[in-house]
């Protein structure tokens, strides 16, 4: 009785095997073997940000038309150069784009025009009455962006505002399309040292009125820039050419209402002590005021005051100052 | 057989507050604010410049184009400002033009005349009607001049005046039909002229015994009085269609398709002022009404007034939760004081606190109410799930863009869910996508 | 202004008939069919009833608190499971059997779906058959009906008609005496079954006050008992000898309870009423295939389980034609 059982079910089993093996091979669809390993390069989320129906999709037509570029926003260099040896064509990657977000008014700082009821997705809210925050281009806060990041990298804070987690994050672009407000923008993933986390067309008064962290034009970061990568235009907050800044800071502790932060931290300077020959040059070029000494005399820093901006970097005759590793 | 259509609820009549209220005229304000985009279609072109001197009457905006309608100044004064105020239905701000009033109130040269309209000829007729700045005042705004002008293939051979005014709370053309029957049905008169038809049908809803006693008696034998079931929404353009003619309007299509035209009373009676006696739409009568305004009342209140002015008028408000531009169905809900009373403003009300549900919306229990009650038949259970993910496309195949946004669904929901506001959600994303890529 | 005003999307007045409103309505609607098991069986129903109905409501909590999502038993969805639940349980139950019912219909049942509105079949009717396979034999000892009972001790058991059915099939191979019995003692209650099953005048007085009150339509409760009837019908009329009456079926066992307050269940019935007539009727052919084929007495709770699964088909295939659309 049991062998019969056990011949059964391994009869099936068998026949069944057989009909599945047969049928792979019959009904198997010819595939090019390049399309699996660039398919394994892709970042496999299936995000849509490159205009086609998931990573599969844009696979097969970097294999089946020769003119596809690489369209992928999320994918790595080294990845691009793989797949590029893969098709035996040069592919240019778009560059490793991040995506940072122009807002800095929480709840605290924007009041609201009314009490908002409904569901809590920031493109439905906008259709009422224009949502709810008083300034009509700040953060509406109910996270559509972390509702449609493929990637997990963006979430809403404890204050309401999205914060990007630059690990994650790939540059898809998904958020920015999604972002009622057009807050948030892509940026070349090293370039930004500085960025204005505000972009009211308001006048200054209005922003004035409705958030207190909002960019009121007073052009005092355009006025101390060494490098004139800041400019205020009327009616509109200031902006920073990415090219142009070198991420000294100066712009950050000048802002009155605190709306420019520092995207990355700067090595502060050092100065090499048998190289310096105290021509003073550097303290004079010094925004801050940083390096102290006499003249004649090997010159130091004052560590507290230094920003990193690397003026005194470029200026030195002597080139004794260095980055502090 | 009882006239009705299938779907739509009894809404708790509220419109006792004001239907037996004599309609006053507003008096002069200091301030009037005309927003340039009161109609759907293109915003006109203001043709003033700060510090002109306007009389009453005299345009102040031109039409862009052919879906577009003038504005004229509700009083004479002085332009005191072109510029951006906030719009009662955008709740963002939008180019008006302020006229500071003089407080003379002197007509525009040669107004009001008194002439025959069914002597001017159809055409000029139309262009009239366009230049007169009449849209429809049930609160669609829609430009009547547009709807007056049928293509050749399309013969409309029913009109249908609606004075069905389902929504609760206002009773603005309920009061004209009352206490100006003669200017409505002459109003009528001139759109059967103009389209060449000898047969209208003016609907009336039963909760309006007075203004269809007062119609039945003054109703020439060309217009047919039809007294219809109080049932919201009893006065959307198809379900009133599908009611009185059987017809139904195609999924997508217009009842210009199926040869109906539907006006509405406060229409006609502007199509009348305009034509006999030249006067363009600079004002309107509005309910303004609700248990949190201490004088429920309805006023012939001037284009561009403000809302503040309004409720001063008014007598002031009592615990305000929401203040609504159109009835509780279908309003607007206002966060300003500021804005003003525009060319489809039927009503002004004004919600109390008890009013107004504050519970958050819960998951859907399929129920199934809001199919039953949808006046389009469609799934509103299944569309409003679609829009919590916000999934457009797929929400098309349940046909998403044949909603007529009653609002029946989201009142009906027992879990409170703002289904309305999803299907708002789903088409908009429907309408950016079709403008990003074209489709 | 000093209070800012509230803004929505229209409308902006809601109908009273809410979630809470609703679960009151069924609640009512189940009191009579309630008060007659509480009448044939005592002070053990009244035991089995409230101690499922606190029980649901305390393990709702519970879970909810313990899942961080707000707590929900105002809306009286947990108190309809219990009280379901208790009806469908015999009245002799013991405190454990009930409590272990009612966690298994909250938390299997419902929160593990993610609470009301998105479970997939009836929580009480899952309860109901766990215990059922679990505990066939506390589950199926049905006290006698006695008038009012006001001892708390142990009464006479016995069998339900459906069940007396089952042994002479399977005893004799043919139903005998068993299906002659006066159908005036199921249609008021006075047979042996679960606590609130018995009677089927109850049931149908509260079922018509839903319908009333439009809280449930017509279409399944009436789709069900007519399927059900016509089948054994049917095959009461080709083999008096092997089927019992059509009217024996549908006055005895859960049918009227099950189709008018089971299978009714909104959340986990299909949404268009095409829908729901499809539903009752697979639930009817169902019910009368385990009833006079299958090794149980009763198959309504797995008829309704069954069907319960086939709802999200039967909504994609009877989607409801709009308006204007092609007819």
């Amino acid at each position: 009785m049991t062998l019969l059982a056990a011949a059964l079910l391994g009869g099936i089993g068998l026949v069944c095997a057989l009909v599945l093996g047969v049928a792979a091979m019959t009904f198997a669809v010819e595939m090019d073997p390049r399309e699996k390993l660039v398919l394994d390069l892709l970042p496999g989320a299936n995000c849509g940000a490159c205009g086609y129906a998931g990573c599969a999709a844009f696979a097969h037509a970097l294999l089946e038309n020769p003119e596809t570029e690489m369209v992928c926003p999320a994918i790595h260099e080294n990845d691009v150069k793989k797949i590029s040896e893969i098709l035996e064509r040069k592919l240019a990657s778009l560059g490793g784009m991040i995506a940072s977000v122009c807002c800095k008014g929480t709840v605290k700082d924007v009041a609201d025009n009314y009490i908002y009821e409904g569901p809590l997705e920031c493109r439905a809210a906008q259709l009422i009455a224009g949502g709810s925050k008083a300034c009509a281009y700040g953060c509406l806060g109910l996270g559509t962006c972390e509702q449609v990041c493929p990637f997990d990298a963006i979430h809403i804070g404890e204050d309401h505002l999205p914060y990007v987690d630059k690990e994650k994050c790939t540059g898809c672009g998904k958020c920015v399309i999604a972002c009622p407000r057009h807050i948030i923008r892509l940026a070349p993933f090293d370039l930004p040292k500085c960025e204005v986390r505000c972009i009211s067309k308001d006048s200054p008064k209005e922003v004035k009125k409705i958030c207190s962290t909002g960019c009121i034009g007073c052009m005092a970061c355009e006025q101390v820039c060494p490098f004139n990568a800041v400019t205020v235009m009327k009616n509109s907050a200031a902006r920073i050419t990415h090219t142009k800044c070198t991420g000294c800071g100066l712009c950050v502790k000048v802002c009155p209402v605190d709306v420019i932060e520092s995207v990355i931290e700067l090595k502060k300077a050092s100065i090499l002590k048998d190289k310096c020959n105290g021509c003073s040059i550097c303290s004079q070029v010094c925004p801050v005021d940083a390096p102290k000494g006499e003249l004649k005399n090997p010159y130091t820093i004052d560590e507290a005051k230094c920003m990193g901006c690397g003026i005194c970097i470029d200026k030195c005759p002597k080139k004794a100052i260095e980055k502090r590793l | 057989m009882k006239k009705t259509f299938k779907g739509g609820v009894h809404l708790l009549e509220e419109n006792f507050l004001v239907s037996s209220k004599t309609i006053v005229d507003m008096p002069l304000c200091p301030i009037y604010v005309l927003p340039v985009h009161q109609h759907v279609g293109t915003p006109c072109k203001p043709i003033v410049r700060q510090g002109d001197v306007v009389k009453k009457g005299q345009q102040i905006a031109e039409p862009a184009g052919y879906v577009s309608v003038a504005i004229h100044a509700p009083t004479s004064g002085k332009i005191k400002e072109i510029g951006p105020k906030i719009h009662p239905l955008t709740g963002r701000k939008s180019l008006s033009v302020v006229i500071e009033s003089d407080g003379k109130d002197e007509w525009v040269d040669g107004l009001p005349l008194n002439r025959d309209p069914f002597s001017i000829g159809r055409e000029k007729l139309v262009t009239m009607i366009q230049s007169s700045g009449i849209v429809g005042l049930g609160g669609a705004t829609f430009p009547t001049h547009v709807k007056l002008s049928p293509s050749k293939e399309k013969k409309i051979d029913t009109l249908i005046i609606n004075g069905v005014e389902c929504d609760s709370h206002v009773a603005d053309d309920h009061r004209l039909m009352v206490e100006h029957p003669e200017a409505v049905i002459s109003g009528a008169k001139v759109i059967m002229s103009i389209l060449g038809l000898n047969r209208s049908i003016i609907a009336i809803g039963k909760n309006k015994p007075d203004a269809i006693a007062i119609i039945r008696e003054k109703v020439p034998p060309e217009i047919q009085l039809e007294p219809l079931e109080v049932k919201y929404p009893q006065g959307a353009e198809r379900q009133l269609i599908k009611t009185l003619t059987g017809r139904d309007t195609p999924s997508g299509g217009l009842p210009m398709d199926i040869g109906c035209l539907v006006h509405n009373a406060g229409t006609c009676a502007a199509i009348w002022n305009a034509a006999a006696y030249g006067i363009p739409l600079i004002e309107r009568i509005t309910s303004v009404t609700g248990h949190g305004i201490v004088e429920p009342k309805n006023i012939r209140v001037k284009i561009g007034t403000l809302l503040k002015d309004v409720i001063e008028f008014c007598g002031g408000i009592k615990n305000p939760a929401k203040i609504l531009f159109g009835g509780p169905m279908m309003g607007i809900a206002q966060y300003s004081l500021d804005v003003p009373v525009i060319k489809g403003t039927s009503g002004i009300v004004v919600l109390t606190q008890d009013e107004v549900s504050k519970s958050s919306y819960t998951a859907c229990i399929a129920c199934g109410r809001c199919v039953d009650f949808c006046p389009m038949q469609l799934n509103p259970s299944m569309l409003s799930r679609l829009g919590e993910k916000s999934m457009w496309e797929k929400a098309l195949n349940f046909n998403l863009l044949d909603c007529i946004e009653c609002g029946v669904c989201s009142y009906i929901c027992p879990s409170n869910r703002p289904i309305k506001h999803f299907i708002r959600h789903l088409k908009t994303l429907e309408r950016e996508a079709k403008s990003l890529y074209g489709k | 202004m000093e209070n800012k005003l509230t803004v929505s999307s229209s409308p902006h007045i809601h109908t009273p008939e809410d979630i809470p409103w609703i679960m009151r309505q069924v609640i009512y609607a189940l009191i009579p069919g309630a008060l007659i098991g509480v009448y044939f069986f005592g002070i053990p129903a009244i035991k089995v009833i409230l101690l499922s109905v606190f029980m649901c409501l305390g393990v709702e909590a519970l879970t909810q608190k313990l899942i961080g999502k707000p707590i929900t038993i105002r809306d009286g969805s947990a108190a309809v499971t219990g009280l379901l639940l208790a009806m469908n349980m015999p009245s002799g139950s013991a405190w454990w059997l009930v409590m272990l019912g009612a966690c298994i219909a909250i938390i299997l049942g419902k929160q593990v779906y993610g609470g009301l509105g998105n479970n997939p079949f009836n929580p009480a009717l899952v309860a109901r058959v766990f215990l059922l396979i679990a505990f066939p034999v506390q589950m199926t000892t049905w006290p006698q009906p006695r008038v009012f009972p006001l001892s708390l001790a142990d009464t006479t058991t016995g069998a339900t008609p459906l069940g007396s059915l089952k042994t002479a099939i399977f005893t004799y191979g043919k139903i005998g005496d068993s299906g002659n019995i006066a159908l005036m003692d199921p249609f008021l209650g006075n047979i042996g079954g679960s606590l609130g099953e018995i009677s089927a005048l109850a049931l149908i007085v509260g079922g018509i006050y839903l319908i009333m009150k439009k809280i449930i339509s017509w279409h399944i409760p009436v789709v069900y008992v007519a399927t059900v009837f016509v089948l054994t019908c049917l095959f009461w009329i080709i083999n008096p000898g092997m089927y019992a009456s059509p009217f024996l079926h549908i006055t005895c066992g859960g049918l009227m309870l099950g189709a008018f307050f089971m299978a009714t269940d909104m959340v986990t019935s299909p949404i268009t009423n095409r829908g729901k007539i499809i539903f009752a009727a697979g639930c009817g052919i169902i019910t009368v295939v385990i009833r006079l084929w299958g090794g149980y007495p009763e198959g309504v709770s797995f008829a309704i389980l069954i069907m319960n699964g086939l709802v999200p088909l039967i909504n994609r295939y009877t989607q409801p034609i709009k308006f204007g659309g092609v007819k």
